[in-house]
């Protein structure tokens, strides 16, 4: 730090700027690696984890699950001592068809009020959520609670009445403080929903609304009064792409996370910002309305649909090879992938012979018919979403070289999601993002047409059904995986709907933090915000 | 200088050269909408992955965009979008402004009150907000942004008309035209309402624009006139996030929008100038 | 003139009744609700649709809705936000000072550079000439993308201002709100200014035209006193009108700017709640933007009586 002060004035302030609060600068209380600003793209609408419906990467700072997952997508615990297996005896099938799960909790865990984090936390959660007074986002998995047993302060068994394959995420949203809440109506309780109390290492200082949220790191965190290297985290509320992207430009944010793709192309070059780029675990595909557009149910017609996609082109261009080809919902980066499936490359002259053989002949206006109906329907997508505006137009021009026409109609954001959930469409641009979990059921089992559930290519195959059901109900995770890709096998030869590419998950980060890996799942880039240093260049 | 001098030397240089070019220019780009077909040099549709974000060239005049198509055929082909709704919802808007106007100034106590309590209803709902909400509910399309955008530019207009007659009406020539027994059509017709007509030509030259621009807005909100469709509005929000690294995506749908304001405002002016 | 005010505001009491009925329906008709958003969390299954539907009271029949909304709100009970949960009066007046701080200075400058320059307009034809080359450009500039230029150039290249927001989280000073005002204000004003400056030369060069200062000149007044004093009194009744009008159509917030500059008022709570499908927000909105543009419109009508010497006297 020093050595700086021999520097010309500029370089002198610069240096001051990265000195990360050390203890010989007292002239400069403020300095920038006391803090980081972050561009975030919304508000959150409550810091209750639990209660929130986006995503939590400010409440994760703040509120820690027992466990979370890392950049590889694994599992790893946080506030319990081990993730439970049925290997480490902390999983075990009762006769009677459910399960038990016993979480070992850390211990030496405290409440920022200093209280200790016990398994009556854990307990009082799941109660919470059961009792049905308040609005939780979600209740999955906790309905099948039967109840949670306390043998001792850091122990918690959880009864579930059947077997439930995705418990190992029931508390990655962590838990409620007992003490804190027990008693109150959690939707009215203002006071722990702004200003969460947590494990984690940071505290809320300050939330203006409509402008920032202020962290501030506490001081004796649980792994070590080392942690959080940096001070404080400023969430500013830029809902616009562009003026966040300004932002990051003009120094006054630092970093931006999730990027839109479009976005990257003009990030490239700034001297202070690292763009930091890992796979998401989703991907981007055409789901096929079957029920709406009958010709989606021939399997015919969707091999030559496949076939007469360019991806390879589309990757390398519109997304500037940011993201792979994929084909098939399952991504590499998780356990159950299975690389070895049906493949249909680009090969028009296939999919012309394909429709052909399925009676679909080419009309005089080059689109095909069969039995008086033309294979025209309307491709839907995202608005306001640059690259999906230009790959369905894309996809628009590919299919039209083969004889197909697909009309493209964008829909915003909110609208969008009652069109599909409705079923009110005939084919549709979008992706899934998908938790750490491998779940497919809820997307590809015959029974979980919505309403039920987000089958909305509404297809039907009892074999690959009957995989799926089965691999939720195993708890062994070897067996799991293998009914989960043997179900990938059937999915790519029956080829539902058409998978492009996957998702990349693109933060914008100052040059000089470390420790920043950024995650492919919903647990956002935040997960290990405790070892982020902002180092000098 | 003389203050008739001063006012005739304005009138008579305004009506000179710029308010013809103005219109010649304006008539050029209702031709060039209509005629978009005959003079892009590409289909419009015209996809080339291969040569995206091209700089203007020979053989692109205006460049190409992020799918590699031809800049100059979408803003011919937005041209015919963007004045439709500039133009016609400012004249679906002077009509019933004018008309609601003229009405409830000139017949007075209970049809006013009742026309000016539907305008303020009307004024009072936010503009954008309802605009937003009421394309999101219709899932606009190009005939569907025309109607609505002039049907929520009516009420100014109406506004400074009934003020314009309420003014009139109280004149002298206009009382001594009833009491000479004109019908109170006739007065507003013929005495009136040519009186109103500058006021009334400045608030729809300015209409046209305010459409065109509210199109954008709308587009800035997801609202708009919707991709593949171009509109100069869309085009100019699509191009925002590249005006540095490929400025003729921005310059060229945002200098039409430029021009056809700056046209219409001076036509507009030529109008006020000879009738006033 | 106080029974003209009282009428106004008994008659505004069916109008509002109208557009709460009006508003309500359509926001009810977009596609969407407040769930809609919860729909792409996979892990929100639609059991916890249904729960939610009906705890937020989502699922009773529409006409009932709007009648306990109407019940609630007149007796003062915004209700709740559906999408924070907090209250909607909390959300709305919380918003309102930077709306407010915002219009305000972008109001003021607008009319500091349209009254001499309308005026100056109307008297000088050089000077005309090149107002009206910026009052076209004024007004011809799509407002996000001339705010997006002036990010890039003041907060990008140049460094000199703060791109966005209201206020540096720890600074607050009023300098330090100063600098944040300039650029959003500016982007405001630009177009009011150019509007209002062409209004009020139009006004008046209409008004040196009248023979009642056909008949001024002829007494051989000069042509100083002749625009200061009798053209700009006759113009003026048009020009606070228009005025009065534009900035009632601010009351509710200067959407696209505030969404540009993340600025902290209500246009932009507008914006999230749309997104949001947060109906109560939304009702709450568009009902105070209402009624502010109607008593705004009032204050317009008084002010043409107070300030034309012809209704004055027809009155």
């Amino acid at each position: 730090m020093k050595r700086s002060l021999i520097g010309s004035l500029p370089l002198a302030l610069v240096l001051t700027a990265c000195g990360g609060g050390g203890g010989d600068t007292p002239r400069a209380p403020k300095a920038v690696g006391d803090l980081l600003t972050i561009g975030y793209d919304r508000e959150p609408d409550t810091m209750n984890r639990y209660a929130t419906h986006i995503l939590e990467d400010i409440e994760s700072c703040v509120v820690e699950g027992l466990v979370v997952n890392d950049e590889k997508m694994n599992i790893i615990p946080v506030l319990a001592l081990e993730v439970p297996t049925i290997g480490n005896g902390g999983v075990t099938i009762r006769p009677d068809g459910g399960m038990d799960v016993t979480w070992k909790l850390r211990p030496g865990v405290k409440w920022h009020d200093g209280v200790p984090h016990t398994s009556a936390d854990v307990k009082f959660t799941v109660d919470a959520i059961n009792k049905g007074d308040w609005k939780p986002e979600s209740v999955d998995g906790f309905d099948r609670i039967a109840s949670v047993e306390t043998p001792d302060s850091l122990t918690a068994v959880v009864h579930y009445r059947e077997v439930y394959a995705p418990y190992r995420l029931q508390f990655v949203r962590g838990t409620l403080p007992k003490h804190i809440l027990d008693g109150k109506s959690i939707d009215a309780a203002t006071d722990y929903n702004r200003k969460p109390l947590g494990t984690g290492p940071y505290r809320v200082v300050e939330w203006k609304t409509g402008e920032y949220i202020l962290l501030e790191g506490v001081p004796n965190y649980w792994r070590g009064a080392e942690f959080p290297k940096i001070k404080r985290l400023l969430f500013k509320f830029l809902p616009n792409t562009t003026t966040r992207i300004n932002q990051l430009k003009s120094g006054e944010v630092q970093l931006v996370a999730l990027v839109p793709w479009d976005k990257v192309r003009e990030l490239r070059g700034l001297p202070d910002v690292r763009l930091n780029q890992v796979v998401g675990n989703g991907y981007e595909h055409v789901t096929l309305n079957q029920k709406r557009f009958t010709p989606f149910a021939d399997v015919v017609v969707r091999r030559a649909m496949a076939h007469a996609i360019d991806r390879d082109l589309i990757v390398n261009t519109l997304l500037d090879s940011l993201v792979t080809v994929v084909n098939g919902p399952i991504q590499p980066l998780s356990s159950a992938y299975e690389k070895d499936v049906t493949t249909y490359p680009f090969d028009p002259a296939r999919a012309r012979a394909l429709l052909d053989s399925a009676g679909w002949i080419t009309g005089a206006d080059g689109i095909r018919a069969k039995g008086g109906k033309r294979l025209a329907f309307t491709l839907i997508t995202q608005s306001g979403f640059a690259i999906r505006e230009n790959v369905s137009q894309t996809l628009q021009k590919q299919f039209r070289d083969v004889g197909i026409d697909a009309s493209v109609r964008l829909i915003d954001g909110t609208s969008i999601s009652s069109v599909w959930f409705k079923g009110d469409f005939d084919a549709m641009l979008h992706w899934w993002q998908q938790g750490a979990d491998p779940e497919m059921t809820l997307f590809f089992a015959a029974d979980r047409m919505p309403p039920a559930g987000r089958n909305i290519n509404y297809f039907k195959d009892d074999s690959l059904t009957a995989m799926l059901y089965a691999s939720d109900r195993t708890a062994d995770e070897e067996k799991r995986i293998a009914l989960l890709k043997a179900a990938q096998r059937r999915l790519a030869v029956l080829i539902p709907e058409l998978p492009l590419y996957n998702t990349a998950k693109v933060d914008a980060v100052p040059a000089r933090l470390t420790g920043f890996t950024g995650n492919p799942t919903n647990a956002g880039p935040f997960w290990n915000v405790y070892q982020w240093q902002l180092t000098a260049r | 200088m003389n203050a008739a001098s001063l006012s005739n030397a304005g009138a008579a240089a305004a009506t000179r050269r710029a308010p013809r070019v103005a219109a010649y220019l304006l008539g050029a780009l209702v031709l060039g909408a209509v005629l978009a077909p005959a003079l892009a040099p590409f289909a419009v549709d015209a996809l080339d992955l291969a040569n995206r974000r091209a700089a203007p060239s020979p053989l692109h005049w205006f460049g190409t965009d992020e799918l590699g198509r031809d800049v100059m055929t979408r803003v011919l082909f937005g041209a015919r979008v963007s004045l439709a709704i500039g133009l016609v919802s400012a004249l679906v808007s002077a009509a019933i402004g004018a008309a609601v106007g003229a009405t409830a100034g000139y017949a007075g106590r209970v049809v006013d009150d009742i026309l000016m309590r539907v305008t303020d209803a009307m004024l009072a709902i936010p503009r954008l907000p309802l605009l937003m909400i009421t394309a999101a509910v219709l899932q606009p399309s190009v005939p569907v942004l025309v109607l609505l955008v002039g049907l929520a530019g009516w009420m100014e207009t109406a506004r400074v008309v009934r003020a314009e007659v309420l003014s009139l009406a109280a004149r002298d020539f206009v009382a001594a035209a009833r009491a000479m027994g004109a019908t109170p059509l006739r007065v507003v017709l013929r005495h009136v309402l040519p009186g109103v007509i500058p006021a009334a030509a400045v608030a729809t030259t300015l209409a046209v624009g305010r459409g065109i621009l509210l199109e954008s807005a709308l587009s800035f909100f997801g609202v708009g006139v919707q991709p593949p469709t171009a509109s100069w509005g869309n085009m100019l929000y699509q191009a925002q996030t590249t005006m540095t690294s490929e400025p003729w995506l921005a310059i060229f749908p945002g200098a039409m929008i430029f021009v056809t304001v700056l046209a219409c405002n001076a036509v507009g002016d030529a109008i006020g100038a000879a009738r006033g | 003139m106080i029974r003209f005010v009282l009428r106004r505001l008994l008659q505004s009491v069916p109008l509002l009744l109208v557009i709460s009925l009006l508003i309500f329906t359509l926001i009810h008709a977009a596609p969407g609700g407040p769930l809609s958003t919860y729909l792409e969390n996979p892990n929100v299954r639609p059991e916890d649709i249904e729960r939610l539907r009906k705890a937020m009271g989502l699922d009773r029949p529409l006409g009932m809705q709007y009648l306990s909304w109407l019940a609630a709100f007149v007796r003062g009970d915004w209700g709740f936000s559906y999408a924070d949960g907090r209250p909607v009066l909390d959300r709305l007046v919380e918003r309102i000072p930077a709306t407010l701080e915002l219009i305000g200075v972008a109001c003021a400058m607008a009319l500091i550079a349209a009254l001499p320059a309308g005026i100056l307009a109307a008297v000088n034809r050089r000077f005309d000439r090149v107002s009206s080359v910026f009052a076209v450009a004024g007004i011809s500039l799509p407002v996000f993308w001339f705010g997006l230029v002036l990010q890039l150039v003041f907060a990008g290249a140049l460094g000199w201002l703060p791109s966005s927001g209201r206020a540096s989280f720890d600074g607050g000073d009023l300098a330090d709100r100063l600098a944040h005002l300039i650029l959003p204000a500016t982007v405001l004003a630009a177009a009011l200014s150019a509007a209002w400056s062409r209004y009020l030369r139009r006004a008046m060069r209409d008004t040196v035209a009248r023979p009642f200062i056909r008949a001024a000149r002829s007494r051989g007044l000069t042509e100083r006193t002749l625009l200061l004093h009798h053209a700009l009194p006759n113009a003026l009744p048009t020009f606070v009108t228009v005025v009065l009008l534009d900035i009632s159509m601010l009351a509710s917030g200067a959407v696209v700017t505030e969404s540009i500059f993340a600025w902290p008022g209500i246009g932009s709570l507008f914006t999230e709640a749309l997104g949001k499908r947060d109906y109560a927000v939304l009702m709450a909105f568009l009902m105070c933007g209402s009624v502010a543009v109607m008593v705004l419109n009032l204050v317009a009508d008084l002010a043409v009586h107070a300030l034309d010497p012809r209704t004055r006297e027809a009155a």
